[in-house]
């Protein structure tokens, strides 16, 4: 029986079409999952279905009848559940009464606790036995946290229950018994959603698929009569156009060292991570999103104080526990979120510019205005930001002339290592293009080295010569030179070779 | 259940355990200057100078719990005693009962205005409070332009029951051993204990804690944010009742000090700034470092000008300790966790 249908459903976030036109259909005790690459749309369409986000256009029948949810709460009072990627705890209540908040039972004038807590006991139990419910959630770990913010759902007793990457944060015996709780659920009758980016629970968990690519429907399979293919659905997933190669004249393979990490730590998110970034080259860091790219780039930057492992540079030990320290270094980041981190939104583009600068040792007391304002002319001629002038805010700039601007106040310094933390994200193509022009253009010819994060494979194929798949915080695979092609990094990066 | 040793680990590693240690010692320097500190008199008296720093804790630790900050609570203060002693006309009982009755209109109104500035209008609380905290001083300086107004004899029911000539003996007998200072903050905490148990109470810590998770589970976090701002109201209330039964008057500058020191207190008490984090047992404990620090320096004969400057170091030393213990024990907590 069809517990939800989903049809024709549309979205859009300002110009960029998360979902064109997608459908998505869940059967009574069948688990469906819903598979496709980072904005594939998968999220936008469970969020839609739960009225996090209204739809554009499409019709969304639950039980038969046309619904539009206006907020999760009617949505859940509707029997549909569902467990968000970013976890939605309160860290400073215990497991139980997360299970049982928005829901708490009284008798009489207070609230009920010990029921609450044997019932939250029960649920706990199947999902991750030994774990104490009246513990803070703070001092959960990412796992625990996912599995109670499972129980959380569970609890509610949906007749629908989307499960958002409810493994991301496990542990394989973690997934093993919220696969055992799934196919109870399902036994009573429950219609669940589950997605994943780990092909191996797809197969095993999953009795229909369905593969979403730029928010429309390209697969629709149902295991009970198709043959379970990974190689079939990966090629699903990224598509036709990821086949086609892309031109790009890779570098002569360089042999000197430039920067030598080895067993690099942190706290769990990074993993005995070493590596050898040569001197004129890029080297890229891949994989699924949230896979410790990020936490690497921030590390080397020198952003933990906590860090373990050794660095060299050029053959000298140094630290990189405090970003002064990499700077020092000349170890610079350009970091991902650009408004958050990487800018002073309200403050000109002279500003933003010669900041960096300030900081070191060398400046004269007053600041030498007229001699800056030089040095900035130069680095938006380089750069070609478009600008009116220098005292412009940058936030009145373009997201790709932003961009640039933060690139732009590392020019002046002679760079070892640049770090490039998904520097085109939010930025147009011809921005785009320029940006890396300049830095391939900069790397040949000052002999810099760059380290790439992108969340785009199309990036990465394009301009690394060398790629370094995450999962996990661990670097799983490294891919070189002809080898890096978008079928090797999913493939990669799913861990299906 | 627990041997004693364990019992003994777990109390020393508490964070708050520190703030313990701290009261404990203020206490003991308070008892070494102030001669008769343990008589019955001077009992009376410091839980009287205490009361309504404790009560006003109370009520912002409230707030902030909720992940509010209130900013007028010092004018609300004095907003309620210019109500109460504005109603009341002396020498006729009945006018009293008005007075209370009209006073927890106000304060509920208070409540109810701060509440959806920061609830329902989403205004940062510190800039709604702010605000608010003009309009209730023009309305108490509307009131009662200056220090003044009239009372009926039992409101020395709040402070003194001896001082009400009708009285009967016992109840002047009673009000000698148990304060009403005492009665009015164990009242304070009998609303907590009831509120803590509900619902309200237990969305209070989820809002702070987390609003949009809170918001997501299907709470009406801005009405809950209203309700944590009520009940600092009802504990301003309280405390206004204290003060109009000690000095018999209304005053609308009276309460001005109170806001940021109540604050201070709240924060020295362990209540986390970021909210989702204390209880109101910290809010006394914070009160109580606090009011103990102005006694000390009152009694080590420190000169007028200094007062002010060393109450300020001590609290800073205070909250300092507390956090280097913190940071300390959950050091130690995670290296034996390693091995």
């Amino acid at each position: 029986m069809t517990v939800l249908e989903a049809s024709g459903i549309r979205k859009h976030f300002g110009g960029v079409v998360a979902l064109d036109g997608a459908n998505l259909t869940c059967r009574q005790g069948r688990i469906t999952g819903l598979l496709g690459a980072n904005g594939s749309g998968k999220s936008t369409m469970s969020k839609i279905i739960t009225g996090v986000y209204s739809a554009d256009a499409g019709e969304i029948r639950y039980n038969g009848k046309a619904v539009r949810y206006r907020s999760p709460t009617e949505a859940k009072r509707d029997g549909i559940a569902m467990v968000f990627q970013n976890l939605s705890l309160v860290a400073d209540l215990t497991v139980w009464q997360n299970i049982v908040l928005g829901a708490e039972q009284a008798r009489g004038l207070f609230l009920d606790n010990k029921a609450a807590i044997q019932r939250s006991r029960e649920i706990v139990d199947q999902l991750l036995p030994g774990l104490d419910v009246r513990r803070m959630v703070h001092e959960l770990n990412p796992g625990e946290m996912q599995i109670v913010e499972t129980a959380k759902a569970i609890s509610e007793e949906p007749r629908l229950l989307i499960l958002d990457e409810p493994t991301a944060a496990l542990e394989q015996a973690q997934v093993k018994s919220l696969f055992q709780t799934m196919r109870k659920l399902v036994k009573k009758g429950v219609a669940i959603v589950f997605t994943s980016h780990r092909l191996w629970e797809v197969m095993e968990i999953c009795d229909d698929v369905v593969i979403f690519r730029n928010g429309r429907n390209v697969a629709d399979l149902d295991f009970s009569k198709d043959v379970k293919d990974p190689e079939a659905i990966v090629s699903h997933i990224t598509g036709e156009a990821g086949k086609v190669k892309l031109e790009r004249a890779r570098r002569v393979e360089q042999t000197e060292v430039v920067l030598r990490v080895s067993n690099l730590n942190y706290g769990g998110r990074i993993r005995d991570v070493s590596f050898e970034l040569k001197r004129g080259e890029i080297l890229g860091i891949g994989g699924l999103a949230g896979q410790g790219q990020h936490e690497l780039m921030l590390a080397l930057a020198g952003n933990y104080s906590g860090v373990s492992g050794d660095f060299e540079l050029n053959g000298k030990k140094i630290k990189l526990n405090r970003p002064a320290n990499a700077i020092r270094n000349s170890i610079l980041l350009v970091p991902g979120d650009r408004q958050l981190e990487g800018l002073f939104l309200g403050h000109s583009v002279l500003t933003n510019l010669i900041f960096p600068k300030l900081g070191l040792k060398s400046q004269p007391l007053f600041t030498p205005e007229s001699r800056y304002r030089r040095e900035s002319g130069k680095i938006v001629d380089v750069l070609s930001i478009v600008t009116p002038n220098l005292d412009m805010p940058v936030n009145a700039l373009s997201g790709g002339n932003q961009q640039k601007v933060v690139v732009g106040k590392w020019l002046t310094f002679d760079t070892n290592v640049l770090l490039l933390a998904d520097p085109a994200k939010g930025v147009d193509v011809g921005a785009k293009r320029d940006l890396y022009e300049y830095i391939t253009s900069e790397v040949s010819k000052n002999k810099m080295s760059v380290i790439l994060y992108a969340s785009d494979n199309e990036e990465l194929i394009e301009h690394c010569d060398r790629l370094l798949i995450m999962y996990e915080g661990q670097i799983v695979a490294t891919l070189v030179g002809e080898e890096i092609n978008d079928d090797a990094i999913v493939a990669t990066s799913m861990r299906v070779r | 259940m627990n041997d004693r040793r364990s019992f003994l680990k777990r109390l020393i590693s508490n964070p708050d355990f520190s703030r313990l240690l701290i009261l404990i010692l203020m206490f003991a320097l308070t008892a070494v200057l102030q001669r008769n500190f343990f008589s019955g008199r001077s009992i009376v008296r410091n839980i009287d100078s205490f009361t309504p720093l404790i009560l006003m804790t109370m009520g912002q630790a409230v707030v902030i719990i909720s992940g509010g900050l209130d900013l007028s609570v010092g004018t609300a203060l004095s907003l309620m005693t210019c109500v109460l002693t504005s109603v009341m006309k002396e020498g006729v009982p009945i006018t009293g009962l008005y007075a209370l009755i009209a006073a927890f209109a106000v304060a509920m109104a208070i409540g109810m205005v701060n509440g959806i500035g920061i609830g329902y209008l989403r205004i940062p609380p510190v800039i709604v409070t702010f605000a608010t905290s003009f309009i209730w001083l023009g309305i108490a300086l509307f009131l009662r332009p200056t220090p003044g107004g009239e009372t009926v004899d039992w409101f020395q029911a709040f402070y003194r029951i001896r001082n009400i000539e009708t009285a009967p003996a016992v109840l002047k007998a009673f009000g000698e051993t148990v304060p009403p200072s005492l009665i009015l903050v164990l009242i304070g905490f009998l609303i907590w204990w009831v509120v803590s148990r509900t619902r309200t109470g237990r969305y209070i810590y989820a809002v702070g804690g987390n609003s949009q998770s809170a918001y997501e589970t299907g709470i009406n976090t801005a009405w809950v944010q209203m309700k944590a701002c009520m009940i600092n109201s009802a504990f301003i209330f309280l405390a206004a009742l204290f003060f109009v039964g000690q000095n018999r008057s209304g005053d609308a500058r009276m309460g001005d000090p109170l806001t940021l020191k109540a604050i201070a207190a709240a924060v020295v008490g362990g209540i986390a700034l970021t909210g989702g984090r204390g209880s109101l047992y910290y809010a006394l404990i914070g009160a109580l470092i606090f009011s103990f620090v102005s006694k000390i320096i009152f009694f080590a004969n420190i000169p007028n000008a200094y007062q002010t400057f060393f109450g300020g170091l001590i609290v800073i030393i205070a909250i300092a300790a507390s956090q280097l213990y913190t940071l300390s024990s959950r050091r130690a907590g995670r290296e034996s966790k390693l091995t």
